[in-house]
């Protein structure tokens, strides 16, 4: 599976090219919300008016994409949560209203395949459509089932696939309460240094055109892989094997993608993880974007414009990476139990 | 309540439910068709309509040639709702 284009909606203005000039926003809240783009400037107005946030920020991140790709023959998304705020006031009214006559747009907004149904209609593609709800594996799903897509086309295809999440005030203090989220607040410059236990929230939106040949790819995802409720040996037996597979030793993987957090109870994971290749160079990402469910697919995004060797002039995001990588390692979890492993290589 | 204070409060309504964006009651026009018209209107907000009337003003409209001629613009709305409101 090929990578041919890669955009973002999220915390920091990568819908912009001052992203890629250096420019870092800083984060001093319990909660690292997205920098929105002007919607309004490429969605109808008769629809923006009806849209929730993971809608729009997907529609935002996904647009740039359509535009400037030829049509792909479908749509994968993948998100933990979808349209929650929606969700949330819908089942509201339920309570508020007894039970009596709802409004339909709280309910359409709340699915989370609203924004693949949205898509499909805005640019007119019938094609395959499916979105993957799987908590913290919703994106690694998602690619998953775009392998399986393309092992069973004849012809050269592509496809959108991303990830979305939004914040919600509802979903964020039960969170908290279950002590994903850290209590004191934290600026995104200090996030990573912190030990103490939770992380703070994010949102955001990825999204990729992948396709079947490599013709105007520059990378090639050539690996995802999921665990679930690993022991370190077996997480490391697993990147042994999808190196095998790939047919590569520890030294050819030259920069890791981490999705670090600062939460003291599981970083120890992503510390297993570079013990295990010291030669790599490696860079985190929650600091920019926070920790949600699918933030991994800004990982991925993060690996792509490394790859396209996009962000020379960002040294925050580069970490220590020092030069264009040629393949990366792309590794998140999410509460010490759902491991997620993408493997990218460069073409060009 | 004046008519004119009815058009008022229905075309604030009718913002809030829609979420209209940046439209004001006084661009709405009580004559303007609201489907079909500047507005673009579809069906999903007629029912967003019939709940805001059944919310609002306590008005169930249940049969659909009634509502077809209820829900053509402001004036032939607001004059159901001074007609028949509930509460």
């Amino acid at each position: 599976m090929f990578l041919k284009d890669a955009f973002a909606i999220s915390p920091q203005k990568t819908f912009n090219s001052t992203f890629e000039e250096g420019d870092f926003v800083v984060h001093e809240s319990k909660t690292f919300k997205v920098i929105d783009a002007d919607y309004a400037e490429f969605i109808p107005p008769s629809l923006l008016r009806r849209m929730g946030k993971a809608v729009k920020m997907g529609i935002g991140a996904a647009l740039p994409l359509m535009k400037r790709n030829a049509k792909t023959d479908g749509i994968i998304i993948g998100t933990a949560n979808g349209g929650l705020e929606n969700c949330i006031n819908f089942l509201n009214q339920i309570v508020d209203y007894n039970e009596g006559m709802l409004t339909p747009t709280h309910f359409v907004q709340s699915t989370p395949n609203a924004l693949a149904g949205q898509l499909a209609l805005m640019y007119d593609n019938p094609g395959y459509n499916v979105t993957h709800v799987n908590g913290s594996l919703s994106f690694e799903n998602a690619l998953v089932d775009a392998e399986l897509f393309f092992s069973e086309q004849e012809n050269p295809s592509s496809l959108i696939v991303g990830a979305v999440e939004e914040i919600s005030d509802y979903n964020y203090n039960i969170d908290l309460q279950a002590g994903r989220y850290k209590k004191e607040q934290l600026s995104n410059q200090d996030l990573l240094n912190s030990s103490t236990d939770g992380s703070v929230c994010g949102e955001g939106a990825s999204m990729f055109i992948v396709a079947s040949s490599p013709e105007d790819a520059y990378a090639e995802i050539c690996a995802v892989e999921q665990l679930t409720y690993p022991s370190e040996h077996e997480l490391s037996e697993r990147i042994a094997s999808l190196l095998a597979k790939n047919e590569l030793n520890v030294e050819d993987v030259d920069a890791l993608v981490l999705g670090k957090s600062g939460d003291g109870r599981y970083d120890g994971w992503y510390d297993h993880v570079t013990q295990l290749f010291p030669n790599a160079e490696f860079t985190y990402y929650k600091n920019f974007v926070g920790e949600y469910r699918t933030s991994s697919a800004f990982g991925l995004y993060l690996a792509s414009e490394l790859v396209r060797n996009k962000l020379v002039n960002h040294p925050e995001l580069m970490g220590n990476i020092s030069k264009q990588p040629k393949t990366v390692l792309l590794y998140n979890q999410f509460d010490g139990v759902r491991h997620g492993l993408i493997l990218l290589k460069r073409l060009v | 309540m004046t008519r004119e204070e009815v058009i008022v409060e229905f075309k604030n309504h009718l913002i809030q439910y829609l979420n209209l964006l940046d439209t004001t009651p006084e661009q709405i026009n009580n004559e303007e068709p609201l489907f079909g018209g500047d507005l673009g209107l579809d069906s999903i907000d007629s029912v967003e309509l019939i709940v805001l009337l059944d919310r609002e003003y306590g008005i169930k409209i249940k049969n659909p040639t009634e509502g077809r001629q209820i829900l053509v613009d402001v004036n032939t709305i607001v004059d159901y709702i001074i007609a028949n409101r509930t509460k």
